[in-house]
């Protein structure tokens, strides 16, 4: 591995990400929503003290759910299918293929990271001006699992881009990806346990969060942000299936690297039998 | 004739008799004797002021006889029984630290045992104690303005109640504050028992509710408990202006109805709960007027509580308004045309009357689906969750609506005086979350602006 040319990789796509407007334009948007979803949260509040910073908190999580997938899947292809000169000079370095894809994967995650960081930081100030410092650190990991979404999300828009190689098939196939997995798949594991009954319907149900890295997100999310108990009796259940509210964090996200992971080791594979 | 005469004449001489020969006993600590015998040896009626000092030693007050404290005296009992039993009628105790009571459960070890009726309880501070004050057969009792404090460390099982109601009529209990105790006030086998302006935080249930009829709630708050009350198989009860809230917890609820009929609950406040109010085989009650605010879920039914009567509540900005144990509850959700505001509403009011045109179902799709099967829950906040309660709306295909109110307010119901919420607002130690160093937090989004601002623009030159 040579870290070096990784890291030059990384900052020229950022760069390029930075110059090409695109991380402006989403920070714009990104931050415009989420800080007044935060602000607008914020002003009801009540005498019933941190009851609102979770619901904000979960305002911001609907948001983060829809759009960070959506991003650095559209970023991620436009990167990975991008200009074909340029991809063809860096391919022709002598570096790994796998180099390559580390480093345009680290700086397509920071440029991502970098605009979505303005927004939590504007709605986190929000939030902690209104709720004083007691949720921070609970912010602060729901912040980073956001992040670990758009890594995963960045991953798979690797793996569709060495799967399609052309952009407009690529792109279809990322927003085939993100109305599947944003929606789709939510609403299959709900059909699926009207079909069940009793024991199998609730292993179904606590299994299939497994295979959506937005569901673990999300319930992960929750998890920290509430302890748990929004999700009252279905919560008990949820944390005695996985064995307590600690192994069942770990286990999600142990599963969101594995999404991560795996689709990486996937496209690696691909690439390297690929003609570029 | 002659002889009522007489006899009334004695007893009204017996009277002053008494009264004059009343003697006021002055107590400091340091004496020789102990509390005790001043105690065996004052006359009943007798008054006995005590000043600040440290009493050690259980009391035991079998005649009428007056305990007035003087600057916070502490009674230190000898770690087993009760420290005050009262077994004589119309006792007064006032103005005691009380602590150290002994600890079995089973023999209702409390700081006071009161075992006679008629008598008064009135502002002590009571620590260290298993139950608080216990009443045991006893009628007629005043308990006010006393703090209790139970034993932080133990379990909650190992713990006694702070007040405890047992076989015991017409009791009233004003202005009491409770914490670190099993149940704030548990209450047994007490019909017209009357609780005004007590405060129960940090117990299991904030109020424990066992076969006692006609009793009145005012103005009490339950909050930071596991549940805040649990009502079980009582009639007749009336509930004003409490608040139930920040009560959290994976089965946890602001109140439980079990076996509960004809109750009247108006102007209540049940705010920030797992579940606001949780139903079963509870029938024939009336709720109007109360706030149900920012529960997960609303109302939790089981399906054999019927003709349960909503009219003119706020349901505001709860998860969940309604979820059914069952097919339906046949519950009545307007009186005389007058439903429940719901802030979920999405109807409208073209002819103005305040009364929304179109029926509010209260429960969607993905409400009715946790009802069948509640780990269904583990989907909330999911997209899809709200894309299939949207879907429903567009396409009514589905036809899952049993429970609609057909009278929704257009606008919250205003209350009026709600004293124990004003009062919460300030006692709640909630909203108090480290105001101090919030201005400090401005900083922060500037400082980090500024940090990617620096970082962006080093960035776009390096590249050139």
């Amino acid at each position: 591995m040579d870290y070096k040319a990784i890291y030059y990789i990384a900052r020229q796509e950022l760069v390029i990400n930075i110059r090409n407007k695109w991380t402006i334009i989403f920070a714009v948007v990104f931050g415009t929503l989420v800080t007044a979803i935060s602000y607008f949260g914020m002003m009801t509040e009540g005498f019933s003290g941190m009851q609102n910073f979770t619901r904000t908190s979960a305002s911001l999580l609907n948001l983060v759910l829809y759009i960070v997938p959506l991003v650095a899947l559209t970023m991620g292809t436009l990167s990975f299918t991008g200009d074909k000169g340029s991809t063809e000079l860096l391919f022709s370095q002598p570096l790994h293929r796998s180099e390559v894809v580390l480093g345009k994967l680290i700086g397509v995650f920071f440029s991502i990271a970098l605009s979505t960081l303005i927004g939590f930081t504007l709605a986190g100030s929000i939030v902690i001006a209104a709720n004083g410092i007691d949720g921070f650190t609970r912010y602060a990991s729901f912040v980073m699992l956001s992040l670990a979404l758009s890594l995963v999300f960045l991953s798979i828009a690797v793996l569709t881009s060495a799967l399609s190689q052309r952009k407009a098939k690529a792109f279809g196939f990322a927003l085939f990806l993100w109305f599947f997995f944003v929606l789709f798949y939510d609403l299959l594991a709900l059909g699926g346990t009207l079909l069940l009954k009793g024991k199998a319907a609730n292993t179904f149900l606590f299994l299939s969060l497994f295979g959506n890295p937005v569901d673990m997100v999300r319930v992960a999310t929750l998890i920290i942000l509430d302890n748990v108990t929004i999700f009252g009796a279905a919560g008990a259940a949820m944390l005695r299936f996985l064995g307590g509210q600690t192994a069942s964090l770990l286990l999600l996200v142990g599963g969101l690297f594995a999404w991560t992971t795996i689709p990486l080791l996937l496209s690696n594979i691909l690439m390297r039998r690929q003609d570029i | 004739m002659v002889m009522g005469r007489v006899s009334l004449l004695l007893s009204f001489c017996m009277l002053l008799h008494t009264v004059a020969l009343a003697n006021t006993y002055h107590v400091r600590s340091g004496n020789v004797e102990t509390l005790q015998t001043v105690i065996d040896r004052a006359q009943p009626g007798d008054t006995l002021l005590i000043y600040h000092g440290v009493y050690e030693g259980n009391l035991h007050l079998n005649k009428r006889i007056t305990l007035t404290g003087i600057q916070m005296p502490l009674i230190q009992g000898d770690g087993s029984g009760s420290v005050i039993t009262i077994s004589a009628d119309s006792c007064t105790v006032s103005g005691f630290r009380i602590d150290r009571s002994g600890s079995r459960l089973v023999e209702e070890n409390a700081g006071i045992l009161i075992k006679s009726n008629s008598n008064v309880i009135k502002e002590n501070e009571l620590t260290d104690i298993l139950f608080g004050v216990y009443l045991f057969h006893a009628e007629n009792n005043f308990v006010q303005g006393n703090r209790i404090t139970g034993r932080r460390q133990l379990e909650f099982g190992e713990r006694g109640s702070g007040i405890h109601i047992w076989n015991s009529q017409r009791n009233r209990f004003l202005d009491n504050v409770i914490a670190d105790v099993r149940d704030g006030f548990y209450i047994q086998n007490a019909h017209h028992t009357w609780i005004e302006n007590n405060e129960s935080f940090n117990t299991r249930y904030g109020l424990h509710y066992m076969y006692a009829d006609s009793n009145t709630f005012l103005s009490n708050r339950f909050y930071d408990n596991v549940a805040g009350a649990a009502i079980m198989y009582s009639r007749g009860i009336r509930m004003r202006h409490n608040v139930f809230s920040h009560n959290r917890g994976f089965s946890s609820f602001g109140i439980l109805f079990q076996d509960c009929h004809g109750l009247v609950a108006d102007s209540n406040v049940i705010a920030d709960n797992v579940v606001g109010m949780f139903f079963e085989a509870s029938t024939n009650n009336m709720f109007r007027h109360n706030i149900v605010a920012q529960n997960d879920i609303a109302l939790q039914m089981f399906q054999n509580s019927t003709n349960n009567t909503f009219t003119e509540n706020n349901f505001i900005a709860n998860l969940n308004p309604l979820a059914i144990v069952g097919k339906r509850t046949e519950s009545r959700w307007s009186v005389d045309g007058r439903g429940n505001y719901w802030s979920s509403y999405e109807g409208y009011d073209l002819d103005g009357n305040g009364i929304g045109d179109i029926p509010m179902k209260i429960q969607n799709v993905f409400q009715y689906l946790e009802g069948q099967n509640a780990n269904v829950r583990v989907y909330l906040y999911s997209p899809a969750s709200q894309a299939l309660a949207v879907a429903a709306k567009a396409f009514p295909i589905i036809n899952i609506n049993e429970e609609a109110d057909v009278r929704p307010l257009m606008r919250p119901f205003e209350l009026t005086a709600l004293p124990a919420v004003r009062a919460m607002k300030i006692n709640s130690r909630n909203t108090s979350a480290s105001s101090g160093n919030r201005h400090a937090w401005v900083a922060f989004p500037v400082v980090s602006l500024a940090v990617l601002g620096i970082l962006y623009r080093k960035l776009s030159r390096r590249a050139t």
